[in-house]
């Protein structure tokens, strides 16, 4: 759709930055990573915990806590499944449990710059949900999750945005965790590999015996 | 045998440094002789049982086969920007690994680039230290050099020749084959000669394709010429023919050893002979001399984990501790004697440095195959060669010497595409539906060997265990940029003969040292002058000093070297043997 049209994301996010600080009575952005929390646990009703602020990632990791909270890991469930949906031919990246991998991935992770991706890539696309959809990601419909996504898609080359580094990122995890599953290996691409069989058949290649 | 009760204080006919390719190559020939043979490997010995996992699927590993938290491996971009050592700068990660570390299946194989540090010039270089080093996780293609190679200077001018001839080392060539078995299917090329070939693994359709399309240019695509045994080898209990399962492309070696391993196929089979001991964890420091009679008398190494420093003596020292690390040991065994270090008067170690350059690619489409339901085309050792067509008959303008092509094509575990732009339905289905149809190749050329590309040693930087480190000088050159500028655009017209769609070609370079190829530092040759070893890798200067490994090649030319390493090496413990029988070491 917008590939003909795509949104100019520097021109749009700073109204929708706007908006949410004001929506919010921030004064100054970026937003605290607590009023975040509010924001993503909204739909659900639910109090967020207040644990995961960005000084306190490091002890959760050693502890083995959750890097996400179960609002943040719904959405990014919901987020996975739009990059990977199901179809009439597999499950897709939620059936694939696309999500846990992704939740190990970045606890374990001992970059950073890679959990301060997530934290902040998840609370962008809330933002840019409420201004495209007027509704959180979870709550919209497939076609106004595409929407949203479609504008990071299509200003994927705007590396220095972090909403695009999220998307990215996004794309990368979700990918490898679909195509390294049993559903992406055996239902989606049906991999023949990886067991014994007598001879590889190849493409009636004229090849001769060796004597 | 635990590392304590290896018996030091015995004189060994041979100590064997190093257990690689060239190493397990000399251990098996000395031991067929019936020489007392003692083996170091600055490495451990892995428990090869559990470490090759070739069949385990990626939902069954903890982290889906990638590296765990706090390792990391080298990219291109770091090893382009950074000069070594690679270690500041990474501290996020405990562990850091060369490029080629960047999967689970090969971080205990690699060394921690961290404990191993080296300097200069910009250079991937990747170290195995374990027992078998590279040949665990080696890409397999198992190429015969041809008098093309061996006498390449009577066709430019250029380097030296060889002081063998094909027909000097053909016979060894036959041995190598029978011993360990090797795939393909012969084309009577006479400047990529065959080899006694065991049951040769088929073709995709879109190698059907390309195999026709270029047959037209004259040029010639066959079968991946795999060290790899399709047929089994009665001879070893160790190893079992190859059953096409698939993710051989995984390269975290072969859990049935029928690609070849130098512990499976060298190794185990020598210590079966009773002839030979083995000790890891040992890191060779300096080869000792004899300030009498000159000749080497043994070798000063340390133990990797206790860090207590021992000596051993033997009649004959043979160094096969792979091209770089082979030099640097050189140099290191400096005495009053041999103040420029050992086999060094003519002043060549370290010098006429040289390898494959790699970088340019291809990738297309078989747009035929697009849709078509799944195929199992991994299930193969390897995919394809192109063999070299350039200055064979005709002179190139622009370049001398020679390159060709591995590539591949097909359905893997892992897709190709899912870098495609955009996300959904649509990427999901692009993705399933092209797997089968895609198809690449890179090229590996000959980088000419030059006296002015070298290694030395580093005046301040140590190693983990206080040993100085290696410092590169060294660069591609002109010919192999424009051997790469020709690399592209041959890859490209081939690829449009084959009426395949084009959807990625570069003339890339990659950082000197990717291809793993590394040779030259301690050449062969008739004169003493220019060259650091007679025609069987025998110092010029210390009879009873050996240099086994690649580091003996006198020019690169542009085919894999491992088999030829392994020829030379056999060919050279033959007539060590028959030295030793005479008296004459």
């Amino acid at each position: 759709m917008s590939a003909k049209n795509p949104i100019d994301l520097k021109q749009d996010r700073r109204q929708w930055l706007k908006t949410s600080a004001t929506a919010l009575g921030a004064a100054v952005l970026p937003l605290p990573a607590a009023a975040t929390e509010a924001l993503q646990a909204e739909p659900q009703g639910a109090a967020p915990p207040t644990t995961t602020s960005p000084t306190t990632t490091g002890v959760e990791a050693k502890s083995g806590a959750r890097f996400f909270t179960p609002a943040q890991h719904m959405l990014v469930e919901e987020l996975s499944e739009t990059i990977i949906p199901a179809d009439n031919h597999s499950g897709g990246a939620k059936a694939a449990k696309v999500a846990d991998f992704i939740e190990q991935t970045v606890r374990e992770s001992t970059d950073e710059q890679q959990k301060a991706t997530w934290r902040e890539g998840l609370r962008l696309i809330e933002v840019m949900s409420q201004h495209y959809n007027g509704k959180s990601f979870v709550a919209a419909s497939p076609e106004e999750k595409i929407a949203v996504l479609q504008v990071l898609s299509d200003n994927e080359q705007l590396t220095e945005l972090p909403e695009v580094q999220f998307f990215r990122e996004l794309k990368h995890l979700t990918v490898r965790g679909y195509y390294t599953s049993k559903i992406g290996i055996h239902d989606e691409l049906e991999y023949k590999g990886n067991r014994i069989l007598q001879e590889f058949v190849g493409c009636g290649d004229p090849t001769p015996p060796t004597t | 045998m635990a590392e304590s009760e290896v018996d030091l204080s015995k004189k060994y006919d041979a100590v064997i440094i190093g257990s690689g390719a060239a190493g397990g190559m000399a251990a098996h020939v000395l031991t067929t002789h019936g020489l007392k043979v003692l083996m170091l490997e600055a490495g451990k010995k892995l428990n090869i049982e559990q470490e090759l996992r070739s069949m385990e699927w990626p939902y069954n590993n903890p982290h889906r086969g990638e590296l765990p938290p706090g390792s990391q491996s080298l990219t291109h971009n770091e090893y382009t920007i950074r000069r070594p050592p690679y270690g500041p700068g990474f501290e996020k990660s405990k562990n850091l690994y060369s490029y080629i570390g960047s999967s689970d299946y090969m971080k205990n194989i690699v060394v921690n680039e961290r404990d191993n540090p080296y300097t200069g010039t910009n250079y991937a270089w990747v170290r195995a230290r374990c027992l078998g080093g590279k040949t665990n996780i080696w890409g397999r293609l198992a190429l015969r050099l041809s008098d093309y190679d061996f006498k390449a200077k009577d066709r430019d001018g250029f380097g030296e020749n060889w002081p063998i001839s094909y027909s000097d080392i053909a016979p060894y060539y036959d041995k190598v084959d029978l011993y360990l078995g090797i795939t393909g299917v012969k084309e009577n090329l006479p400047y990529l000669p065959d080899s006694i070939f065991q049951r040769p693994t088929k073709f995709t359709c879109a190698e059907v394709t390309l195999k026709e399309g270029i047959a037209k240019m004259g040029r010639v695509l066959t079968q991946y010429r795999a060290g790899v045994t399709t047929d089994g080898l009665k001879h070893n209990k160790y190893r079992s023919r190859c059953y096409g399962r698939g993710a051989c492309s995984r390269k975290g070696g072969c859990d049935i050893h029928a690609a070849f391993d130098s512990p499976t196929g060298l190794i185990y089979p020598a210590m079966d002979t009773g002839n030979m001991t083995l000790r890891t964890n040992s890191i060779a420091r300096e080869i000792t001399v004899d300030p009498q009679t000159g000749k080497a008398s043994g070798v000063h190494f340390t133990d990797s984990q206790t860090m207590k420093d021992y000596t051993v003596r033997a009649k004959v020292v043979i160094v096969a501790a792979s091209t770089l690390e082979s030099a640097r040991l050189l140099l290191l065994s400096k005495s009053r004697l041999y103040p420029n270090g050992l086999a060094n008067s003519s002043g060549h170690v370290g010098h006429n440095f040289c390898e494959h350059i790699m970088g340019p690619y291809v990738a297309g489409q078989a747009t035929d195959l697009v849709g078509k339901p799944p195929t199992l085309d991994d299930g193969r050792p390897g995919s394809f060669y192109l063999t070299r067509f350039r200055n064979l008959a005709e002179k190139h303008p622009k370049f001398i010497r020679g390159y060709g092509f591995e590539g591949g094509s097909g359905s893997s575990m892992f897709p190709p595409g899912t870098d495609n732009p955009g996300f959904g339905a649509s990427f999901k289905e692009e993705i399933r539906k092209n797997q089968g149809s895609y198809i690449g190749m890179g090229a590996f050329g000959e980088v000419l060997s030059r006296y002015e590309n070298f290694v030395d040693l580093d005046p301040s930087v140590k190693d983990k265990w206080g040993i100085p480190a290696l410092r590169f000088h060294y660069k591609f050159g002109e010919n192999e940029h424009n051997m790469a500028k020709d690399m592209k655009e041959t890859a490209q017209e081939m690829f449009e003969a084959a009426g395949f769609k084009i959807i990625f070609v570069s003339d890339r370079v990659l950082t000197e040292g990717w291809s793993i190829h590394e040779l030259g530092t301690a050449r062969m040759g008739d004169d003493p002058k220019k060259s650091v070893l007679n025609q069987f890798q025998q110092s010029h200067d210390v009879k009873n000093l050996f240099v086994v490994d690649g580091s003996a090649f006198v020019n690169a030319s542009c085919q894999n070297p491992t088999w030829t390493i392994m020829a030379l090496c056999w060919r050279s413990c033959d007539y060590l043997a028959d030295q030793m029988a005479k008296n004459e070491l």
